[in-house]
């Protein structure tokens, strides 16, 4: 028999202890991955004469490269920019001053909590600015330096901004346990904003702009391709109920104008919502139109800039100004609402055209007092309502191999409070409905991982790790009660849920709510429906 | 009492030491948090981890159920494919359980020369790698996967559209 190896050594032999250092010397990975790919050439270009004063250092870059090709006077058009912005807004000098580190944020972030990266805990990643802050404008910091936790801008800070600030999905739910009340997102934003003075961003966000300052949504698709897509929608409800709907497209003279993200347009699920909304139209004889410009609820400009944001919220009123509608109704989106809900009054409020007025619901003469500034309404409460005064005829059987529960977009949630009106439309199309834990949801729900422009598939293991709390919870809810959809009311979350739940919960289903509402309603005239929005057999018609 | 013996006996307060040392896998202030919260919805690594080793040990004593075997390694593997981790780095958790039991055991069954034993066990802890091993790889492909599904998904109509003009334009060639 071979000689044993001695005791010690078979103790010495395992060893995996990572080295401990402080956070400021820990060097950047940035290694594939690790980051979104960086914005194209042309998009920077295109936005620079379009949006001016925001963008800057158009070039072709690579993360993984040492040299990013930084204009030679980066550092100073960096703390220029922060400093004009310092004086330009009360909260971000706030922000930076008042976190005492109590650390009450710090395992609330879905990317600290998947991660385990302390850089990912909001109070250190607010801190990779704040310490620049210190290090840059306080005397105290210019002095004391590394004492008072200060450092000045250097090139491997301005990288690290890069890498952290999009891990940020700005959803705020760090913001919730801040006895302070610091936004993070808006810190988030800030950073955002500074690294796109010097051409660090993201081709994720970039392009989405672009494409929708030149033709108002995400893809760039103009008004033709627009038309027909929605056309292919009209065809499959035809399909599924054998009734043709009207659809007006750029119509002038209606009450309403409906916007909703392009992702309802174009994408699988989303498209199936879509379809829900334009049966929901028709089920209530709606006088509207939809616009092939406001073709984008969604608004990437909240992830980039404000003045970017202002500038591509402003179709929505332009067009409802164009088209001589009273109200805008908006449908299921996440960012879009906390744009709309929290900015769109104060950036674009002065836009509102005269024949603009507080919304009323023209089936139920529902006052929506809650939108007298904005002039809109979210489709959630517009059906809730329609619910409550028994306008709509349901069938909820059609939905009753369905087994849901709700994913709470963190926009909705926490940036609107819209808590209770997606839930009771839900609990009317479908029998079976099941709460996730509730630290998982309302105001405590956790992030897709995918918000604030980071649904890009070259960072799916951030993502994936980011989305490991609602995964879990989900996962929890569908061992416990057989739980085998989850319903939302955001097209990112539409997106980004899906591999989401396939990783974490495999198994489970994402639709929106408006596609289980179009499933449910009864049209009138509508042949026997045999199929859902997704042309899948309903239950009891399989053989058929 | 045999390794096996003992190791059941001290099956709850080995679990949470194999824990421990995962858990010495992530940055101090990580440890610092992820060892003071125990609820499975605000801490799910954390529970994660603490619930695959206490599931685990008591499968590597009874060793005849690999499908149960991999379902215990599955959340964890899961977690760590996604983390910022080298495979090596990812899969060194299964190994940590070979430290514990070289450190907690080694020396006693040493001095009764009965060291061959604990090598008898380990070859399981080796088995537990290659079942984790296999998750591991299926957890990256799966993530490979979900890219290519979700560029699909993302352009479903615009891809329809761009199939029927294409239809379109084939057809009048063949006139």
């Amino acid at each position: 028999m071979a000689k044993i190896i001695k005791p010690d050594e078979l103790l010495k032999s395992i060893n995996y202890t990572p080295p401990a250092a402080n956070w400021m010397d820990l060097p950047n990975d940035l290694s594939p991955g690790r980051f979104a790919y960086p914005a194209k050439q042309d998009k920077v270009e295109y936005l620079m004469h379009e949006i001016p004063g925001q963008f800057g250092n158009p070039r072709q870059w690579r993360p993984e490269d040492v040299d990013w090709k930084l204009p030679s006077n980066w550092k100073e058009i960096v703390m220029n920019g922060f400093r004009e912005r310092l004086d330009k807004y009360r909260s971000l000098k706030l922000f930076m001053d008042i976190c005492v580190r109590c650390g009450a944020c710090a395992d609330k972030c879905h990317y600290f909590i998947g991660s385990g990266d302390p850089k990912n805990m909001p109070v250190l990643r607010a801190e990779l600015m704040r310490s620049i802050y210190r290090g840059e404008f306080t005397l105290a910091g210019k002095i004391l330096g590394k004492l008072t936790g200060a450092r000045v801008m250097e090139e491997d800070v301005l990288k690290e901004w890069f890498l952290y600030f999009y891990q940020c999905t700005e959803c705020r739910r760090c913001s919730l346990f801040c006895p302070y009340g610091i936004d993070t997102a808006e810190v988030t934003m800030m950073a955002r904003e500074l690294l796109h003075l010097v051409g660090v961003n993201i081709n994720w966000i970039l392009e989405p702009v672009a494409n929708c300052t030149r033709t108002g949504n995400h893809l760039g698709i103009q008004p033709h391709a627009f038309k027909d897509i929605v056309e292919f929608m009209v065809d499959d409800i035809e399909t599924i109920t054998g009734k043709h709907l009207n659809v007006p497209l750029n119509e002038k003279g209606h009450e309403v104008i409906f916007i909703t993200p392009s992702g309802d347009v174009f994408a699988d699920p989303g498209i199936y919502t879509f379809m829900g909304y334009l049966m929901l139209f028709d089920a209530i004889g709606l006088d509207y139109t939809l616009s092939t410009y406001a073709s984008e609820g969604g608004n990437f400009g909240l992830f980039t800039s404000a003045d970017t944001m202002k500038a591509l919220n402003g179709k929505m009123y332009a067009e409802a100004n164009r088209l001589g509608a009273k109200w805008i109704l908006g449908g299921e989106c996440g960012h879009m609402w906390r744009v709309v809900n929290q900015y769109m009054d104060t950036m674009n409020g002065d836009m509102q055209g005269p024949q603009m007025k507080t919304p009323v619901s023209p089936i139920t003469g529902t006052v929506f007092e809650n939108a007298k500034q904005t002039k809109m309404v979210h489709i959630a409460e517009f059906t809730a309502d329609l619910i409550k005064h028994g306008k709509l005829k349901l069938d909820k059987s059609r939905n009753s191999d369905i087994i849901a529960t709700f994913h709470d977009s963190c926009n909705p949630a926490r940036a609107m409070g819209m808590f209770e009106e997606p839930r009771y439309v839900l609990k009317n199309v479908v029998d079976q409905f099941y709460e996730m834990p509730e630290n998982t949801i309302r105001e405590q729900t956790f992030c897709c991982a995918g918000g604030s422009g980071l649904n890009t598939d070259e960072i799916m293991e951030i993502r994936m790790r980011g989305g490991l709390p609602r995964g879990n919870a989900l996962r929890y809810v569908q061992e416990k009660n057989g739980v085998n959809t989850m319903a939302c009311v955001c097209a990112i979350d539409r997106a980004t849920l899906i591999p989401l739940a396939d990783y974490w919960a495999p198994g489970v289903k994402i639709t929106g709510l408006h596609e289980l509402v179009g499933n449910a309603l009864i049209l009138d005239g509508e042949q026997e429906r045999t199929m859902n929005l997704r042309q899948e057999p309903l239950p009891g018609m399989e053989e058929e | 009492m045999g390794l096996t013996d003992s190791i059941a006996t001290r099956s709850k307060e080995l679990s949470q030491k194999w824990a421990d040392l995962i858990l010495g896998t992530y940055p101090e202030q990580t440890q610092v948090v992820w060892r003071k919260n125990r609820d499975h919805f605000t801490n799910p690594v954390g529970s994660a981890i603490l619930a695959s080793t206490s599931e685990l040990i008591p499968l590597l004593l009874t060793w005849n159920d690999a499908a149960a075997v991999a379902r215990s390694l599955e959340q964890i593997v899961k977690i760590r494919a996604v983390q910022d981790f080298t495979p090596g780095q990812a899969l060194s958790f299964v190994f940590l359980l070979k430290k514990l039991l070289r450190q907690e055991f080694t020396k006693e069954l040493a001095a009764r020369g009965e060291l061959e034993e604990l090598l008898r066990f380990e070859t399981r802890v080796d088995n537990l790698a290659v079942i984790a091993f296999d998750l591991y790889v299926a957890a990256r492909d799966q993530i490979a996967r979900m890219r290519v599904d979700e560029v699909k998904r993302a352009h479903t109509n615009i891809v329809r559209r761009a199939n029927l003009m294409k239809a379109d334009v084939t057809a009048q060639k063949a006139d």
